[in-house]
C-alpha cells in the first residue's frame, strides 16, 4: 500500500503537501530551539549552521515518514 | 566595522577573501534559485532570483532576518492586494487612490520602525504595486499572481539558506560581540579623556553614539542564527543599553571633590560593570542578569508627513499614466511605487532615485551585453549559470566596498539587472520586451524625480526642529512612567541619533541644547528611579515628598529632602547618600529650568 500525503486546503486553495511538510520541519526546530540551547547545541559543532540544516532535513524527512 | 580594522585581512586581486566569498555566494544562490524555479516550472522564476540578490546580506542572520520580514511582508502585500482589487475593482481611479493611500500607511509605518522592519513595512506597500497595479485590467489574475510570486520568494529564500548554511557565510554574532566589545573599550577611553578635560569630546561622544545606536537593528539579526541566538541577542540588547548609559554617565562632571561628583564616579563604574556583565552574557551565551529593551524614539509627525508625501508621488505618477493612456503604463507604475519605497529607507530619498536614475542606463547597457552578445540565444542552463558569473559576482564585490557610491551603484545593478534579464525557462530574447522594460524604468526613475522636486521630501531642518520641540517638551514636563530610566536614557538617545542623521552635527548652537536636555532628563529619571527603592521602606514619605516636588519643580524641597537623606546616610557610598547626591543635582536643574523660565518671561 502506497503511502498517501495530506493536502491542506485553505479557502479552497489546494497546496501542496511537500509545502506543509517544509513549515511543520520550521515548526518543529522552532520548539526545540530551547531545548537545543539548554544541551548547547551550538557548542557541540564547529560548524552548527551545517549540523542545524542537517537537523532541520533529517525533521522533514522523519515527518514526511511517519505522517 | 571596528574591530576588523586592527588586523589586515588576506586579500586576492586587492579584495578581502570575504568580499570574494560573499560574492561567490550570491551568485550560487542565484544560481541554484533560478534552477529550482525552472525545475519546478514556476512562473515567476525572476522573483526568486530577485529575492536571493534582495537578501544579499554578508552574514547568516542578517539574511535570515531578511528573509523573514521578506516573507511576511508579502503576505501582507497579497492579502492587501486582494482585499484592494475586490472593494475597488470597477471604478480605476478609486482603485488607485486606494494604491497610493496604502503606499503612504506602509511609508508611514517603514519611518517609525528601523532595519530590516522598516524594509518588510515598504516591501508591504510595493508588493500591491507589483500584484494589483500589474494586474490591473485583469483583476481576476491577482490571486493567481500573488501565489506565483510567493512560491518563487520561498524558493529565493530556501536557495540562500542553503547556500549560506553550506559554504560557511560568517555569522553576526561573533562580529557583534567583537564590535561591542570594541566600543566598551572606547567608551572607557572617552571616560577617561572626560576627566582629563581633554579637547574634542564632543566629536567623540557624537561618533560613539552613533556607532553604538547603528548596532541596534542588527542585534535581532543574531535571533535566528543558532539555536542560543535569542539568550545572545537579549544580551547584546542590554550590552547596547548599559553601554549608552556608560556613555551618558561619562558626560557628568568629575572635576572636583564634592558631593556630586563622587556619585557620579560611582554611577559611572556601575555603569561600566553592567556593560561588562551583559558583555560577558553574548560570549557565553547565558541570559544577562537584567534583560533591557532597546526601545527607539519614534517621530509620528515626521512619519505621517512623510506617508502623505509618498502617496502624494505616486498620485502624481498615476494621473500622468492615465492621462498619457500609454499601454502597460501599469509596469511603469508599479516601478514608481517601488522606488518611492525603497527610496524612503534611505537617508536622502531623492538621492535614491537619482542614483536610480543613473544606474538604469550602465545596468540596461550591461544587461544587453549579457542577453544580446554573451548569451545571444544560448538554452542551456550551465551555459547562463556561467555567463550571470562575471556580472553577479562583479557587483556583489561593488557592494562590499567601503566607497558609498559604489556599493549604492552594486545594490542598484544586481535588482536591475535581474529586472531587465528577466530569466525564464525558455529565454524569450526578445529585444522588444528588453527595450520596454528598460524604457518603464527609466522613465519610473524620471517621473518619480519629477515628482520629488514638486513635492520635496520632508526637510532636515523642518526634523530638527521637531525633535529638539519634543526633547525639550520631555525635559520641561518630567512625569514619571515607570519605565526603567537605562530604557529610557536609550530612547533619548535614539532622538539625538535620529537628529545628528537630519545633519544635525553642524548646528552646534541647537545639538549643545538637545545634549543638554538628554543628561537633564536623564538625572532626572534616575533621581526618580532612586527614590522608588524607598517607596516600601520607613523613608516613604520623604522619598514621595521628593518625588513630588520633582513633577512640582520644587527646588528648595527637593534641597531640604537632600540634607536630610544626607544626614541619614550611615557612609559616604551608602544609598542614602547616593540619593543625596542625585537630589542636589537635579534641584541644580529644576532651579536652572525655573531661572530659564523667568528670564524668558522677563524678556
Amino acid at each position: 500500500m502506497s503511502h498517501t500525503f495530506p493536502e491542506l486546503v485553505i479557502g479552497g486553495v489546494l497546496l501542496a503537501p511537500f509545502a506543509t511538510y517544509l513549515a511543520m520541519a520550521l515548526v518543529v526546530i522552532i520548539v526545540l530551539r530551547p531545548l537545543l540551547h539548554v544541551v548547547g547545541f551550538a557548542k557541540i559543532f564547529s560548524h552548527a549552521p551545517v549540523a542545524q540544516l542537517s537537523l532541520y532535513v533529517t525533521v522533514l524527512g522523519l515527518l514526511m515518514l511517519l505522517f | 566595522m571596528v574591530a576588523t580594522t586592527a588586523e589586515q585581512p588576506f586579500t586576492v586581486a586587492k579584495i578581502p577573501v570575504s568580499s570574494w566569498g560573499f560574492a561567490i555566494r550570491v551568485w550560487l544562490a542565484i544560481v541554484l534559485a533560478l534552477f529550482v524555479s525552472f525545475w519546478l516550472q514556476l512562473e515567476a522564476p525572476t522573483t526568486a532570483a530577485l529575492t536571493v540578490v534582495v537578501l544579499a546580506e554578508p552574514t547568516r542572520g542578517q539574511a535570515l532576518d531578511k528573509a523573514g520580514f521578506r516573507l511576511l511582508a508579502t503576505v501582507v502585500g497579497v492579502t492587501a492586494s486582494i482585499t484592494l482589487t475586490g472593494l475597488f475593482t470597477q471604478t480605476r481611479e478609486l482603485i488607485l487612490a486606494a494604491f497610493a493611500t496604502w503606499l503612504g500607511i506602509c511609508i508611514f509605518a517603514a519611518t517609525v520602525l528601523d532595519g530590516y522592519r522598516a524594509y518588510g513595512a515598504v516591501l508591504s506597500g510595493y508588493t500591491v504595486g507589483f500584484i494589483a497595479t500589474q494586474q490591473i485590467d485583469n483583476p481576476h489574475h491577482v490571486f493567481e499572481s500573488g501565489m506565483a510570486r510567493g512560491a518563487a520568494i520561498v524558493v529565493g529564500i530556501l536557495s540562500i539558506a542553503a547556500v549560506n548554511a553550506l559554504i560557511f557565510a560568517p555569522d553576526r554574532q561573533s562580529q557583534l560581540a567583537a564590535q561591542l566589545a570594541a566600543l566598551h573599550r572606547r567608551v572607557r577611553e572617552y571616560a577617561g579623556a572626560v576627566l582629563r578635560s581633554e579637547p574634542g569630546n564632543a566629536a567623540t561622544f557624537l561618533t560613539l553614539l552613533r556607532e553604538i545606536m547603528a548596532l541596534r537593528p542588527e542585534i535581532t539579526s543574531v535571533v535566528l542564527e543558532s539555536s542560543s541566538g535569542s539568550v545572545r541577542s537579549a544580551a547584546a540588547r542590554s550590552a547596547v543599553v548599559a553601554l549608552v548609559a556608560e556613555l551618558q554617565a561619562a558626560r557628568t562632571k568629575r572635576d572636583s571633590e564634592s558631593e556630586t561628583s563622587a556619585w557620579a564616579a560611582r554611577e559611572l563604574l556601575r555603569r561600566n560593570d553592567d556593560v561588562r556583565q551583559n558583555l560577558l552574557a553574548l560570549r557565553m551565551g547565558r541570559w544577562p542578569l537584567r534583560t533591557w529593551k532597546a526601545p527607539l524614539y519614534r517621530s509620528y509627525a515626521t512619519a505621517a508627513e512623510s506617508g502623505v508625501r509618498a502617496a502624494a508621488w505616486f498620485a502624481i505618477a498615476s494621473i500622468f499614466f492615465v492621462s498619457a493612456g500609454w499601454p502597460a503604463a501599469n509596469v511603469s507604475l508599479s516601478f514608481v511605487a517601488l522606488f518611492a519605497a525603497l527610496g524612503t529607507t534611505s537617508l536622502n530619498p531623492r538621492a535614491f532615485t537619482i542614483l536610480g536614475l543613473v544606474g538604469a542606463p550602465i545596468t540596461i547597457v550591461l544587461t544587453g551585453i549579457l542577453e544580446f552578445i554573451i548569451l545571444d540565444g544560448a538554452d542551456a542552463f550551465p551555459l547562463l549559470a556561467i555567463a550571470l558569473a562575471p556580472f553577479t559576482i562583479g557587483a556583489a564585490l561593488l557592494m562590499t566596498s567601503r566607497n558609498l557610491l559604489w556599493s549604492s551603484l552594486g545594490r542598484v545593478f544586481l535588482p536591475y539587472m535581474m529586472l531587465i534579464l528577466a530569466p525564464s525557462n525558455p529565454q524569450t530574447y526578445n529585444p522588444q520586451a528588453f527595450l520596454f522594460t528598460s524604457l518603464y524604468i527609466i522613465v519610473a526613475a524620471a517621473l518619480l524625480f519629477a515628482a520629488q522636486t514638486l513635492i520635496p521630501p520632508v526637510s532636515d531642518e523642518k526634523r530638527r526642529t521637531r525633535l529638539l520641540a519634543k526633547a525639550r517638551n520631555e525635559q520641561q514636563q518630567f512625569r514619571p512612567n515607570g519605565e526603567a530610566p537605562e530604557e529610557a536614557t536609550f530612547r533619548d538617545a535614539s532622538r539625538i541619533e535620529q537628529f545628528l542623521a537630519a545633519g544635525g552635527a553642524q548646528d552646534n548652537r541647537v545639538l549643545a541644547e538637545m545634549l543638554s536636555c538628554f543628561d537633564q532628563s536623564t538625572t532626572l529619571r534616575l533621581c526618580d528611579a532612586k527614590l522608588m527603592k524607598f517607596a516600601a521602606g520607613p523613608l516613604a514619605s520623604l522619598a514621595g515628598d521628593a518625588r513630588a516636588a520633582i513633577v512640582t519643580r520644587d527646588a528648595s524641597t527637593l534641597r531640604a529632602v537632600a540634607s536630610r537623606f544626607r544626614k541619614l546616610a550611615p557612609q559616604k557610598d551608602s544609598i542614602e547618600a547616593d540619593v543625596a547626591a542625585c537630589l542636589v543635582l537635579t534641584s541644580d536643574i529644576i532651579g536652572a529650568g525655573v531661572g530659564d523660565d523667568s528670564s524668558r518671561k522677563a524678556a
